[in-house]
């Protein structure tokens, strides 16, 4: 079992898993369209987007899903939201640019959440469209109460983001203290005073609309703290006369990778033994992934996304709001309905969840001496065109041979490769893991990177020696065959634009 | 006995020897060595005095704070034992996944700090996990914490080598066993009673047992984890085996109800991993008419891990209540029985009815306190639930209006009530979210 190849083998769902399938339209994609390539799955965004709705149904709450527009900078995905209920579905933007791209691509002001870092002029796009904004500090507010003011604007809807649930006395009642993360966001809970001060002095221009808070983390246990806390710190805005309806929760919510959980534990498992040394490295040049070896003890923390998530997107969502929360002793859904709020979500990577992925052309398969039967693979693209280091993600990619099943055979076995990206740059790996492929690729193969649509695909690319940065294209099933369209071209009719009728 | 101080009565354990017909070994002796009689409850009570001793002695009174990474055990020894000698205790963990064990711990006075999760936007060059971080601030400068270090201390390996494996050894008239059995934790007793065992026999063999991967058993680490602990070292063990929470709680049972030994899932882990693992050595041993002797360690006691099995084997504590439940009408009767009311209908009712109705609402304590309708009474559902179940709770003369956040669990209740006999009870339509949609007077007393 030792030295049984090490997968970490993607989980690809139905339509995803019937686009890897079509291997001659995706070669003769990136033969038209040159590699790298990513590849849009809009429908899927919108089911995803429902499968929110169903967690929000079942437990009779209102609200609406804002796509975290950060996680993929595309216009299929957003102009397909636009399409959905609006009721339903918004979009967050964190950017002047953001902000701009999905007022074009349909959404209405109504509809768009502002977060994030704000200037000015991101500001006064966002309150004049109507847009409800995120506001993360005093400051922040008090900039756009000016603005108002000063451009004669109608009055702001806002969110206060909340950060610092640690509480003061320690417990919050809960009888623990629960540790987080320090956050450069939001307004410590302990400084909310101020920000009821503000809001009440500048009630002609803002208007609080809720509370809401975002996390890095993915602990189960520190959200439901924090969402009780806002529940209770509704109540202390009423007490004061502000009428706030609505809890934002922020996202978080996760996406599974690897689909098979076994793969994972072996393969986490054997991280830990390579970095003692008890077997051979599974990274390029022993790389540990933050772990560390300290005297035969390992140390540190692998800095890796939890690839395999038994409990994920609106899975998590779920879990979230039926676990009791420690002080009212109730479940957060229930507290939220019978306080009468509402319910905003912002997932990014969770909403994106098998709706792309992205394409390389092999470029060069070469032996690496020294004994071991390991292979360099170069891709035509580099680590920014598929950022899997920059976000710990490990899984691998599917390979889809040139000529087709017919031409397989020839190669028998599994192989351990380490990939490689285009530019002139030691450090420019794919992925520092050792990748299992079931053969051995052969130049001119593709290689797909699967559910990369949320963060992986473009969050990093960049134009570094004028490599060629991926086109992305949006893609769907009609009748069992694959149509395609520039992602700017997309829109969310029937048919897709740029299909020859 | 008489004592002067309960840590007196640390050791000194007994070794029970398990009825061959539960087990089903024919050629080996199976004994327990009951670590959950010591005076606070567990294995871990060595150690905890052990590693603490020279701290405790020298501060008693100091006001100092002693500090341990533990979810369970060793923490609970160590509040008792800072307690003891005026100090404090607080416990650092990301893993107090058992509700009551958190719980003893608080009424036991000791401060629980709970670290963070995983960060979901994971920031790759950020690569000290929480428990660098909190060494690091251990060892500030003008720090008054006293950490007793359970994973790297070597007063806690020192702890079974003085103790509990000497006692193995006396208790087994002067041999060390063929087999030893232990849970990995802090790889503490294991390094520690292994040591003394070899020193006897250098042929006796050491079954360490982790936990699966995928799986959680209270005070054993995973065999990733493991690596993670300063005093484990894989030469100890003549083998690791995983064992699964499943297994844990086989075991425990098996120990429970037929041994008389209250054994929690750790011991319960132990004692089926031993049982799995010296199976095949049994059968080997058929017919050479040899026969060999093992040991494994009842680590602690069943009562603080109901939550534990009621999540994993609910059928196990489950109990069939008897009364009048609302879980008990299927769709088809509730839309029968129950009567709703719209909200204006419901207004009318309140102002002017003959006689005015009683109006329930059904919501969290806090949520009613927030805005509910004037003049309404709240009773929680979960406590109306217990208050239906032996009989009607209001006069058949009483009308009675009930209000939920959507109408539909107040549906749920109309369709009861009306079924137990009473006349005239209705739900309000669309509950308190229709009532202020539609404009009508929430208030807040």
């Amino acid at each position: 079992m030792r030295d049984a190849p090490l997968f970490l083998r993607p989980r690809v769902e139905p339509p995803l898993a019937s686009l890897l399938g079509d291997a001659p339209f995706l070669h003769s994609l990136v033969d038209a369209l040159g590699s790298p390539l990513n590849v849009l799955l809009p429908e899927v965004v919108a089911e995803n987007a429902e499968r929110f709705g169903a967690v929000y149904r079942r437990h009779h709450l209102a609200g609406r899903v804002y796509f975290a527009h950060k996680a993929n900078r595309s216009s299929s995905l957003v102009r397909r939201l636009a399409a959905c209920d609006p009721a339903a579905v918004g979009v967050d933007v964190a950017s002047l640019g953001e902000l701009r791209h999905a007022l074009g691509c349909g959404f209405t002001g109504d509809r768009v959440m502002a977060t994030g870092p704000k200037d000015r002029e991101f500001l006064w796009l966002a309150a004049r469209v109507g847009a409800t904004v995120n506001v993360d500090s005093v400051a922040e507010l008090e900039q756009l109460a000016g603005l108002v003011r000063e451009y004669g604007l109608r009055r702001a809807d806002v969110l206060v983001r909340l950060s610092g649930f640690e509480s003061q006395d320690g417990t919050g009642g809960a009888g623990t203290r629960m540790l987080s993360r320090r956050s450069r966001f939001g307004t410590p809970v302990a400084g909310t005073d101020e920000v009821w001060a503000a809001l009440e002095r500048h009630a002609d221009s803002v208007d609080l609309v809720g509370l809401a808070y975002h996390l890095d983390t993915t602990g189960l246990e520190e959200k439901g703290r924090a969402l009780e806390r806002c529940v209770l710190l509704m109540d202390e805005c009423r007490a004061r006369g502000l009428a706030p309806r609505v809890v934002d929760i922020g996202g978080g919510f996760g996406t599974g990778y690897v689909e098979d959980a076994g793969e994972w534990e072996r393969w986490t498992t054997a991280l830990s033994e390579a970095v003692l040394g008890t077997r051979p490295p599974l990274t390029w040049g022993g790389h540990g992934y933050g772990l560390r070896n300290e005297a035969g003890t390992v140390r540190g923390a692998a800095a890796l996304y939890p690839a395999h998530r038994p409990v994920a997107g609106p899975g998590y969502l779920d879990e979230l709001l039926s676990r009791p929360a420690p002080v009212l002793g109730r479940a957060p859904a229930t507290l939220l309905l019978e306080h009468l709020h509402d319910l905003y979500v912002e997932p990014g990577r969770a909403l994106v969840d098998q709706c792309g992925l992205s394409l390389a052309r092999v470029l060069e398969v070469r032996p690496l001496g020294g004994g071991a039967d390991r292979y360099l693979v170069r891709l035509g693209m580099n680590a920014g065109d598929v950022s899997l280091e920059e976000h710990g993600v490990l899984v691998d990619p599917v390979l889809l041979p040139r000529g087709g099943p017919a031409h397989e055979a020839a190669h028998d076995g599994p192989v351990g490769v380490h990939i490689v990206g285009n530019l002139c740059l030691e450090a420019d790996l794919i992925t520092r893991r050792l990748v299992f492929l079931p053969r051995l690729p052969r130049v001119g193969d593709l290689m797909a990177f699967a559910n990369t649509a949320g963060y992986v695909m473009d969050f990093h690319a960049h134009h570094a020696q004028r490599q060629p940065s991926a086109r992305t294209v949006a893609v769907t099933e009609e009748d069992g065959t694959w149509h395609w369209c520039p992602d700017e071209d997309y829109w969310p009719l029937t048919r897709l634009q740029g299909v020859p009728a | 006995m008489r004592y002067d101080s309960i840590t007196e009565a640390i050791g000194n354990t007994p070794l029970v020897r398990i009825d061959p017909s539960v087990h089903g070994l024919r050629n080996i002796d199976l004994y327990a060595k009951l670590e959950m009689l010591n005076p606070f409850g567990s294995v871990k009570d060595r150690p905890a005095w052990h590693m603490a001793r020279p701290h405790l002695e020298n501060e008693a009174g100091g006001g100092g704070t002693v500090v341990e990474l533990s979810s369970g055990n060793t923490a609970k020894a160590l509040a008792l034992l800072a307690g003891m000698h005026g100090l404090k205790f607080k416990s650092v963990t990301n893993r107090m996944r058992v509700p009551e064990i958190k719980e003893l711990l608080l009424l036991l006075g000791a401060e629980i700090e709970e670290l963070p999760g995983r960060s979901e936007c994971l920031d790759p060059t950020d690569t000290d996990d929480p428990l660098t971080r909190f060494h690091q601030a251990l060892s500030e400068p003008g720090s008054t914490h006293l950490h007793t270090d359970q994973y790297f201390n070597p007063r806690n390996v020192e702890a079974h080598a003085a103790g509990t494996g000497p006692e193995i050894v006396k208790d087994l008239d002067g041999r060390a066993p063929d087999w030893f059995v232990a849970c990995v934790g802090t790889a503490g007793s294991s390094t520690g009673v292994a040591r003394v065992l070899r020193e006897h026999d250098a042929g006796v063999r050491v079954l360490g047992l982790v936990a699966d991967k995928s799986d959680f058993i209270p005070g054993i680490r995973t065999i990733d984890e493991v690596h993670q602990v300063g005093l484990f070292d894989p030469a100890t063990y003549d083998s690791l085996a995983p064992v699964t929470s499943q297994e844990a709680i086989d075991g425990m049972l098996t120990l429970i109800r037929r041994c008389g030994l209250l054994s929690g899932p750790t011991g319960g882990a132990a004692y089926q991993g031993a049982v799995r693992h010296l199976a095949s050595v049994d059968a080997e041993l058929d017919g050479t008419g040899g026969r060999r002797t093992a040991v494994f360690i009842v680590c602690d006691r069943a009562e603080s891990y109901l939550s534990y099995v009621r999540q994993r084997r609910p059928e196990l504590l489950g109990r069939a209540r008897r009364g009048h439940s609302p879980s008990a009408l299927g769709d088809e009767e509730i839309r029968a029985q129950g009567r709703a009311v719209g909200v204006d209908d419901a207004r009318r009712w309140i102002a002017q009815g003959e006689p005015r109705p009683l109006v329930v609402d059904l919501r969290g304590p806090h949520a009613y306190a927030a805005l509910h309708i004037e003049g309404s009474v709240n009773i929680v559902d979960e406590l109306f639930e217990e208050l239906v179940r032996p009989g009607l709770p209001f006069s058949k003369r009483t009308p009675v209006l009930l209000a939920c956040p959507v109408g539909e669990k107040s549906l749920r209740y109309a369709a009861l009530l009306s079924r137990m006999g009473h006349p005239d009870v209705r739900s309000l339509a669309g509950g308190i979210v229709a009532w202020r949609d539609a404009g009508a007077p929430l208030v807040r007393e």
